[in-house]
């Protein structure tokens, strides 16, 4: 095995050549703390002020409305316990397919006595925006809405639910995690009052994150300490990975528009490889309303994780949609909400494609697929699911 | 890799794989839990398992183990079959980690299972 193939790009991403250039520095010979008035402080401060220029440019914000974090999940907690926290009481709408940091955030908000409304999808992973607004309450103190699924791809339509949040002035948080960097995003356009994003889905580095809170927007701090981020969010900053963030989505400025239909006609390619050349197989999501790079397709019969153990000895680098941790499988929620059957469900693979993926790279994984799920299906009970 | 050569290989080239035509018994078993299910199929000379054939649904770690369970059950009495445990499976994929121990109690509860109703039935 020799050829080794990344289609796990959803899940993390390597850090760009010159993202990892511009943070070198912050390891070394800038090590001061950005908070502190000398010289050495100084220097670090400026390195993050860039990145806060280059992140608020890039989303056409100002930089005193972005807060750095340590991740998309710190940021999405910040998000919905600083909005539900600002209110103390009241109701939280979200949706059934969003990420388990904003899920089990507005679960655990729920248990402090908060009440929850998580709206369904269609077929496709789709919320309706007359949902949303059906869901409304009088008392209704936040909305999150992820911009686009990290596991079917599918994009929502957030301008839409933006506008019901607006005219009934509620906070509209969006978990653009997934799509910060990858698709143009202008938080003003969409209605977006509080936006989380995360460096290492960029060609970032780990670690490094934010969160644009629209100047207004009442907020309380969710961590507490010193007076890092105006207040916002104590902590010494990240100096090197915020650093990273500002680089990497400087760059995907630059480049997401050039890779956006290059990458969606690869997962094509790979889409209609697959399906020529595999019986039983389906792709989940939106056919067009979908992020460029991510085909999740459900194999019939099939349990998830032999193909993702079956590809990885391939050289290939897929993820499973049906997770089996401790001994218990369980269905993706994203894929249960869509109303997708357990017999599907569980043989989900999600293979997220990136800007080093080739066209070499798409026509061995589905060479490798073929066999694969012919030889798997050959031991498995059909109808066992 | 977190799984021995022995699993990785049972994995990718599964032993005795697919249904029997008239077998002399059949028994499955379903990890509730996890949902992975085995069924094996026994062809019986003598009191003895001739020929073992199984099918599996769940991860990789389960295709290997019923793949090994059915190589080191041919040939042994049905009776012993009964008793069979788990971790003589787990042992002989040289080993499974600890998140993974069910594949080899799956495989295990479908061969006893199997061996079981052939006895039951007076064979």
């Amino acid at each position: 095995m020799s050829r080794r193939v990344y289609l796990d790009h959803n899940a993390s991403t390597p850090v760009h050549p010159e993202v990892l250039a511009e943070m070198l520095p912050y390891f070394g010979e800038v090590y001061g703390n950005p908070s502190s008035i000398h010289a050495f402080g100084r220097e670090a401060r400026e390195g993050m002020d860039q990145a806060r220029e280059r992140v608020a440019s890039f989303l056409n914000v100002s930089s005193q409305e972005i807060v750095f974090t340590s991740g998309g999940t710190e940021s999405d907690n910040f998000a919905l316990k600083g909005l539900a926290g600002a209110r103390g009481k009241g109701h939280i709408i979200t949706s059934q397919v969003e990420h388990h940091a904003v899920l089990r955030a507005a679960r655990a908000l729920e248990a402090q006595g908060f009440d929850l409304t998580c709206v369904g999808v269609d077929e496709f992973g789709i919320v309706d925006p007359d949902d949303v607004r059906r869901a409304i309450r009088p008392d209704t103190v936040a909305i999150s809405i992820m911009h686009a699924n990290s596991e079917v791809g599918t994009l929502q339509p957030i301008e839409a639910i933006g506008r019901i949040a607006r005219e009934r002035g509620i906070p509209f948080h969006v978990d653009a995690v997934q799509t910060l960097g990858k698709l143009p995003l202008d938080v003003n356009a969409l209605g977006i009052d509080v936006l989380s994003f995360s460096a290492h889905k960029i060609y970032g580095p780990k670690g490094a994150a934010g969160i644009f809170i629209r100047k207004g927007t009442k907020m309380v701090a969710v961590q507490h300490g010193g007076e890092h981020e105006r207040r916002r969010r104590a902590g010494t900053e990240n100096v090197a990975g915020i650093v990273g963030l500002g680089k990497a989505v400087e760059l995907r400025g630059r480049e997401m528009h050039a890779e956006a239909p290059r990458v969606a006609a690869l997962r094509d390619r790979l889409w209609e490889g697959v399906r020529a050349r595999v019986p039983e197989v389906r792709l989940s999501g939106h056919p067009t309303q979908r992020l460029p790079g991510t085909a999740s397709l459900l194999f019939r019969h099939v349990e998830s994780e032999s193909i993702v153990l079956g590809l990885d000895l391939k050289g290939i680098g897929v993820s499973a949609g049906s997770a089996c941790t401790s001994g218990n499988v369980e269905p993706s929620h994203v894929l249960v909400a869509m109303g997708v059957t357990l017999d599907w469900a569980m043989g989900a693979v999600r293979c997220s494609l990136g800007r080093s993926t080739s066209a070499e790279d798409i026509d061995y994984v589905v060479e490798c697929v073929e066999p694969l799920v012919r030889k798997l299906r050959q031991a498995m009970p059909v109808g066992a699911a | 890799m977190r799984y021995s050569p022995t699993l990785v290989d049972h994995f990718l080239n599964p032993r005795n794989a697919g249904m029997m035509r008239d077998p002399d018994s059949v028994g499955e078993t379903e990890d509730t839990e996890c949902g992975d299910l085995a069924r094996f199929f026994l062809r019986v000379r003598d009191g003895r398992a001739v020929e073992v054939r199984f099918q599996t649904y769940g991860c990789g770690p389960t295709i290997a183990a019923a793949s090994v369970a059915s190589e080191l059950s041919r040939g042994r009495l049905v009776d012993e079959l009964c008793r069979l445990e788990a971790r003589e499976i787990e042992h002989a994929l040289d080993g499974l980690p600890d998140d993974r121990k069910h594949a080899a109690d799956v495989a295990a509860g479908a061969l006893r299972a199997a061996a079981a109703r052939y006895r039951a039935r007076g064979g």
